[in-house]
């Protein structure tokens, strides 16, 4: 061997080595053409399976049962859920797939700054040509402009788009925050009154000690925290403060109406009495001690054993425990008569929601994935897709029909899946378990309490008229007397003036910039420490003193910075509501 | 790693000139093309082609060193972008020492990154300070005369190390959470009415931690003195007992002085390792009641970078580790330059 080729031997792998390092840049955006029509029967052709990374999902791998096979009949796609919730990690996974070049044919994520990176990149599709043709999607053209603004073409598809008013609330029947007791044990309490938050503890307590145990025997607790989803701010910490009106923008507390802005570390804000509630709460034996280390999951399967007496989120008590079943021996969470309390309510988005669709930069046949996502947006694609807890109502025919009174009515089999526990699809629907052919992109395109075109009633069943005669039981009967013959939570707040609207503005922050971005993730850190140990704090001294340490520790990391621009963030937040609220409202 | 390379690279040189002397062994089954008797001719000539050989057989070597220990370093650049993945690096903007001057712009910043060492460097001492540990339960186990209990316990602790840290963690949580065996069983018995907190605590963080790491690692750690002990001349037990030495006596002052080589060259390995006390235990044991004394270098550079979503800024602390150690190893160098008279660089 001589020294050329002794030398090609050293070379040869680093070049390729340095090649390998070289390769991670982004993928290159195809020249816009003319326009495509993606008018065909897309059912012949090809068979394709897209990656989609949908970080909404709750669940990996293929779309299975009823849903997958809607959409392999009607355009021959598998879809391959890639979900960041399960993989775990925070932004993770999301980071090392854009670093790689592809993130996945079919994309659902936050608009602003990742939209807007992923467009710089070149990392999604621009999707004007085929926009004309999207005849669903037409109706919405509105949101979808406003979602491209300023961008050299469509990469964006809006979700939870919407025609109701900005200002009238986007919720269902009930709305996404409100204290939910179980309402059996309120009763067994002689319903006490409860003036304000704090007057929730003395209620609870009585409530604990009538029932230690739940019915499997182990210990019920009036109150069960878990960590998963804190940011900012430790999740729970924040949940009580919307009921006085207040929904977090970084480190702030901002008012539905914008008449108050709080800074979280603020000892007279609403974030800290929560935290006090708790501290309170541990001290009288009110609070789970696996709070510290549980997870949602964990914590969920308490709620169904009954095994905690207060929540938050109808979606949390309610889903859990509300089964006929239970409802049926008069038990349940329900929402209680706070007389302070202002909930804060999201109102419907006319520029949609927080999440937007787009196609890869990389896909193969973008074309079909338009004609995918156009469907979405049409009365069928509404109806099957949407989340899980959404109400979506399913399939036409199969969960439900048009009656002859030309209203639309669950079928017996919508009955048995949504109200008796669930049941097996007819095999021509595609066989197994119904919840579990749900569609596991868990978006919605078009909001749940907009009128389908097609029936002239709500796509959530839970508003038609048929479903409402059917689902009284002895717990909303009794609900419903004590709160002076309610129909429904939201009806309660609406008459007694207990609901503030957050005009759907559809407004985003601006991106972070990295210093700010930085800041924040270690004061966000810092904080949810010292939140998570006030809680568990062994007095009030100690809960003091981690209080002032708390202050400390994030005005020493540079909290101000951040505060400030969350401050001008959340004041800019407050100017689009009311200039979309002069609008449309 | 310096510090054990001194040795071999001064033994090897004599063997190499050695080596080129008697060129045919090595060199000859170097190059099978050509013919032996050609090479028997000239002395020059075969040395300047076994040195060429010789190099060629390190190349590989050399070219993965390169491509782990070295190419890796360009990533370093990543500290003085804003990097964000999807614009790549070259479309990140530069921003120069942006990202250190942050690490050491506030007194709180500084004292968090200072707390963060102590824990690491606290850690690490605990770990040296126990280090002995193995030798003793090597010592003890080799004592033992029942094959059958000896090969028992030696597995039993052997197999902890080969559970990775999640499924410890998993076995902390069940024995110890609030509602864990541990708790409940001395609820049963009336000793306690509060759960003890053993996870959920800022008490004796260091302490549990080092106990949780004994447990997984003595038995494996003991494994490389069972071999030591093979290898001790048997002579020396039999003149010690004919002198009438006890077993304790044998331990004493035949195992253990022979076992000290072995450990100073592990010890010396593990302090070059010092910064390097890996993550995953404190990552799953971490929570927010023992973040601040739990949080040891490797874990906060992963906190800012991964879940904080700051890889530029875990980058340049990452760096700060590399400064770290560099100073460590200087400093290592200064004493043994003071205690043996010779320097390791």
């Amino acid at each position: 061997m001589n020294s050329r080729k002794a030398a090609a031997v050293i070379a040869v792998p680093l070049l390729g080595a340095l090649s390998l390092t070289a390769c991670t840049g982004p993928g290159t955006t195809e020249e816009a053409g003319g326009p495509v029509s993606i008018d065909q029967d897309w059912s012949q052709a090809e068979p394709l399976t897209i990656d989609v990374f949908d970080g909404l999902a709750n669940y990996m791998g293929t779309q299975s049962g009823w849903f997958g096979k809607v959409v392999k009949d009607k355009f021959n796609l598998e879809l391959n859920v890639i979900a960041p919730n399960v993989a775990g990690g925070g932004d993770t996974l999301y980071n090392t797939r854009v670093a790689g070049g592809d993130l996945g044919d079919l994309v659902v994520v936050d608009k602003g700054e990742k939209l807007d990176e992923l467009v710089e990149g070149g990392l999604v599709l621009d999707a004007s040509p085929y926009v004309d043709s999207m005849t669903n999607l037409a109706p919405f053209d509105a949101a979808l402009d406003h979602l491209n603004e300023g961008k050299d073409g469509v990469y964006g598809f809006p979700t939870a788009v919407s025609s109701i008013s900005p200002t009238e609330s986007s919720e269902g029947l009930e709305p996404t925050f409100g204290p939910y007791l179980r309402w059996d044990l309120y009763a067994e309490a002689g319903y006490p009154e409860i003036g304000t938050l704090e007057d929730l503890l003395p209620v609870l307590a009585d409530m604990q000690e009538a029932h230690p145990e739940a019915d499997n025997g182990q210990k019920a607790y009036a109150v069960s925290l878990f960590k998963d989803w804190d940011g900012n701010m430790m999740v729970m910490g924040k949940q009580p403060t919307t009921l006085y009106g207040y929904d977090e923008i970084g480190f702030v507390l901002a008012k539905a109406d914008g008449s108050d802005y709080q800074s979280i570390v603020d000892p007279d804000s609403e974030y800290v009495r929560a935290l006090r509630f708790y501290h309170e709460a541990n001290q009288l034996g009110l609070v789970d001690p696996e709070s510290t280390t549980q997870n949602y999951d964990t914590m969920f399967s308490k709620y169904q054993n009954g095994q905690v007496l207060l929540s938050w989120w109808p979606w949390l008590g309610q889903s859990a425990y509300n089964t006929d079943e239970n409802m049926a021996d008069g038990k349940g969470f329900e929402l209680v008569p706070m007389a302070d309390q202002q909930i804060f309510s999201y109102g419907a988005e006319v520029y949609g929601g927080k999440q937007v669709l787009a196609i890869g930069a990389g896909a193969e046949d973008p074309a079909r994935l338009a004609a995918f996502i156009d469907w979405l947006y049409s009365p069928e694609g509404v109806t099957m897709n949407g989340s899980q807890t959404g109400a979506s109502a399913g399939p036409q025919d199969l969960t439900w029909e048009v009656g002859e009174n030309g209203e639309p009515a669950l079928t017996e089999f919508g009955e048995q899946v949504f109200l008796g526990g669930g049941a097996d699809v007819p095999a021509e629907w595609g066989g197994g378990a119904y919840t579990d052919g749900v569609s596991t992109l868990n978006v919605q395109t078009v909001l749940p309490k907009d009128v389908d075109p097609s029936t002239g009633f709500p796509y959530n069943y839970t508003f038609w008229p048929s479903y409402q005669d059917k689902v009284a039981n002895p717990l909303t009967e009794d609900w419903s007397e004590r709160m002076g013959g309610a129909a429904s939570t939201m009806e309660y707040l609406q008459a007694n003036d207990q609901l503030l609207v957050a005009p759907g503005s559809s407004f985003t922050a601006p991106a972070d910039t990295s210093e700010i971005e930085t800041i924040r993730s270690q004061v966000k850190a810092s904080i949810v420490e010292h939140s998570w140990k006030m809680v568990f704090a062994k007095d009030d001294a100690e809960f003091d003193a981690l209080l002032a340490s708390m202050k400390e520790t994030a005005e020493g990391l540079g909290y101000q910075t951040v505060l400030d621009f969350d401050m001008a963030n959340a004041e800019a937040q407050n100017d689009a509501r009311e200039a979309v609220a002069n609008e449309f409202g | 790693m310096s510090l054990t390379q001194g040795t071999p690279a001064a033994t090897g040189a004599p063997a190499a000139t050695q080596a080129a002397a008697t060129p045919l062994p090595v060199a000859g089954r170097g190059t099978p093309s050509r013919r032996p008797g050609g090479r028997r001719r000239g002395g020059r000539p075969s040395s300047a082609r076994s040195s060429k050989t010789m190099f060629l057989l390190v190349a590989p070597f050399l070219v993965l060193v390169f491509l782990f220990s070295y190419l890796p370093l360009a990533g370093w650049a990543t500290a003085f972008y804003d990097y964000k993945p999807a614009l790549g690096l070259a479309g990140s903007e530069f921003v120069g020492l942006q990202w250190f001057e942050m690490l050491v712009s506030s007194p709180v910043q500084l004292q968090q990154i200072g707390q963060v060492l102590t824990n690491t460097l606290a850690m690490s001492f605990l770990g040296f300070a126990t280090s002995l540990l193995p030798v003793f339960f090597a010592m003890l186990l080799n004592e033992i005369r029942a094959p059958w209990f000896r090969n028992a316990v030696q597995t039993l602790t052997t197999l902890p190390n080969f559970i990775s840290w999640v499924l410890v963690y998993l076995i902390a949580f069940s024995l110890f959470s609030s509602t864990g065996l541990v708790n409940s069983v001395l609820g049963d018995w009336g000793l306690i009415t509060a759960p003890l907190k053993f996870l959920d605590t800022d008490q004796h963080v260091w302490l549990t931690m080092l106990l949780w790491s004994l447990w997984k690692g003595l038995g494996w750690g003991a494994i490389m003195y069972l071999a030591a002990i093979t290898s001790i001349d048997p002579a020396l037990y039999e003149s010690a007992r004919i002198d009438g030495a006890n077993r304790f006596q044998l331990m004493r002052y035949i195992t253990f002085p022979q076992l000290m080589p072995t450990y100073v060259v592990l010890l010396v390995l593990s302090i070059a390792n010092m910064l390097n006390n890996g993550m995953e235990q404190y990552y799953v044991f971490q929570n927010a009641f023992n973040k601040e004394y739990i949080q040891v270098l490797d874990l906060y550079v992963y906190n800012i970078g991964i879940t904080g979503n700051s890889l530029s800024m875990a980058t340049a602390l990452g760096m700060l580790k590399s400064l770290i150690s560099v100073l460590l190893l200087v400093a290592a160098n200064a004493v043994a330059k003071r205690a043996r008279g010779t320097s390791i660089i």
